[in-house]
């Protein structure tokens, strides 16, 4: 059962990770990414909040604003979880629970930019909510499709070549994870960067850009 | 020719689907914004319920879930962006009884959603602990609560590994979750209808 | 917004809004299952499926009755039996309160999914377990924001 039916863009799986139905793995791919995300995790642990500056324009007086150390509690928190999340979105061997962790990536990265009480960024933290609520439908649609048309939810058993998954399931999974990490809107991205605390906002792109690396050796591997 | 059954499902479905993204692509205002979402999530549950099997229903309690607490999170940006925010009201009513019933009650109440356990048990408790709070003067609560739900989820994680690494204890890890679920859905329950900005909070 | 822009400049200008974000996302969505409405009649139920459902309608559990007695195992069709070795031993567990009920009333399967025990209990805590730890994680997280949007001062 343990041998990878697609060496063409995972490669081999190196290492195997069994909780009852869902198997999760390593292969030299979800392994590069995993690291990635393991570093930016530890990054978002250890580091500390960027200070912005506002200049008095006209003058040499500036104001450093100060940084409220609740909100960086909770940005940390907030950034550590969507760490995790990525993480086991990363090294997933279950399209459901693929989907599940797409899903905390999502709220985690609302949390990280909903903090702030700036209006600007208060708005456009919720346009994103919105959209993340708006994806998990295509992302748990096109895991519903998955199993009703092929029988199963195990990456295992799907990426084996007798298996023909629906383009439109594989179509919704990709939608859901653009909704969710916001890949190509970067519209909303512009006015949540405008928010200070730059290691944890990082997380918000970093987990974005991962997750869709992960849903394509996904859709591809089908 | 006789269309199967799954396919006349999944047209409704996704036509369902269409039409629901299509008034959200027309609708203009936030707040219907969030109602007309969360109808959306309710067809990605149909297509969840499609698939008609015990594994399909066990599907369906996650997606549910995570529907509902994104919910949850995205209103409360809501609030916080249009500052709907009340100023602290007072009750709405003082009557003897709400100084002397509280206690037995919501213990009585408590008491037998332990007994009852799981979704059902954590909602009577909920009733329990929603009539404690209402009557007695909450200062701190959502601490309290937060607490609650750290512990509920910290036990829930304790249930998996029994079962992923002890499999034999299975009986304990069932009545962990058990215990588990009891106290995040009763955390849950007392939230409905009291985070709008009361005192002492 | 002049009206002597271009066509091009007129959608970036709308695409640069973030309250279109939602409608933009919502219409990319439709675009695709308008697409995909299509390719839905070759899709065809695969009749094999995990965790079948049965119905004993005479069974005092009816929908969830799969067979077995408490403490006994009963067979069920998971993914991975193997890697769940006391797989079964859930389905049949009631607590003594959901046996009284169910030796009682004819109606005690209604309520089974309310206690610990039972086919769907098997699924979310023991083969399908890590899906439960996520779903529990999210609400956890969505729990922490709403409350800390609520307790923040203003």
């Amino acid at each position: 059962m343990f041998n990878l039916p697609t060496e063409n863009i995972g490669g081999q799986e190196l290492f195997v990770l069994e909780f009852g139905d869902i198997v999760n793995y390593f292969s030299p791919y979800t392994a590069a990414l995993f690291a990635f995300a393991l570093i930016f995790t530890a990054l978002a642990i250890v580091s500390r909040p960027e200070r912005q500056v506002d200049i008095a324009f006209g003058g040499d007086a500036y104001y450093a604003k100060e940084v409220d150390v609740d909100l960086l509690r909770f940005q940390r928190f907030m950034a550590i979880a969507c760490g995790l999340a990525t993480l086991g979105a990363m090294v997933s061997g279950d399209v459901f629970n693929f989907t599940l962790f797409a899903s905390l990536v999502g709220i985690t990265n609302i949390g990280i930019v909903a903090a702030y009480k700036n209006k600007h960024v208060l708005n456009a933290a919720f346009q994103y909510g919105i959209v993340a609520m708006l994806a998990t439908v295509p992302l748990f649609g096109g895991a519903a499709i998955i199993l009703a048309s092929t029988g199963t939810l195990s990456m295992w058993e799907l990426f084996a070549d007798g298996v023909v998954v629906p383009i439109i399931a594989k179509a919704f999974l990709v939608i859901g994870v653009m909704g969710e990490g916001m890949a190509p809107f970067y519209v909303a991205k512009a006015e949540i960067t405008r928010a200070q605390g730059a290691p944890f906002i990082l997380m918000v792109h970093v987990s974005s850009l991962l997750l869709f690396l992960r849903v394509i050796e996904i859709v591809i591997s089908m | 020719m006789a269309i199967p059954p799954y396919t006349l499902g999944l047209l409704v479905a996704v036509a369902g689907l269409i039409i629901g993204f299509m008034a959200i692509v027309r609708e203009r205002d936030d707040l219907h914004r969030i109602l007309l979402t969360d109808l959306a999530e309710v067809l990605a549950l149909v297509l969840i319920a499609l698939v008609a099997t015990d594994l399909a229903e066990a599907l369906i309690l996650p997606g549910l879930v995570v529907g509902i607490s994104e919910l949850m999170a995205v209103s409360e940006v809501y609030i916080a962006k249009e500052g709907l925010r009340k100023p602290p009201a007072k009750p709405a009513f003082r009557i003897e009884i709400m100084d002397s019933a509280p206690g037995i009650l919501a213990l009585i109440l408590v008491a037998y959603g332990i007994v009852l356990s799981g979704f059902t048990g954590g909602v009577v408790a909920a009733v329990g602990a929603v009539f404690y709070f209402m009557c007695r003067d909450h200062a701190e609560r959502f601490e309290l609560i937060e607490t609650v739900s750290g512990y509920a989820w910290a036990i829930w994680i304790g249930a998996f590994f029994i079962f992923m690494f002890l499999p034999g204890y299975w009986l304990f890890g069932v009545m962990m979750a058990g215990g588990a679920i009891l106290l995040k859905v009763m955390a849950k329950m007392s939230l409905v209808g009291t985070m709008r900005g009361g005192s002492n909070v | 917004m002049k009206a002597n822009q271009s066509i091009i400049s007129r959608i970036s200008a709308a695409v640069s809004r973030v309250e279109n974000l939602t409608a933009l996302y919502a219409l990319f969505f439709v675009v695709v299952a308008v697409l995909g409405l299509v390719t839905l009649p070759s899709i065809t139920y695969y009749d094999d499926q995990l965790y079948p459902k049965t119905i004993i309608p005479e069974s005092s559990l009816n929908p969830y009755d799969r067979g077995g007695v408490p403490f006994e195992t009963t067979p069920v069709k998971a993914q991975y039996p193997e890697n769940s070795p006391y797989v079964g031993y859930v389905t049949t567990y009631l607590t003594p309160l959901s046996q009284w009920l169910a030796d009682h009333t004819h109606h005690f399967g209604t309520t089974i999914v309310a206690h610990p025990g039972g086919i769907i209990d098997e699924i979310l805590y023991n083969t399908r377990g890590l899906d439960t730890v996520v779903e529990t994680s999210i609400l956890f997280v969505a729990f922490g924001i709403a409350s800390y949007l609520f307790r923040r001062d203003d």
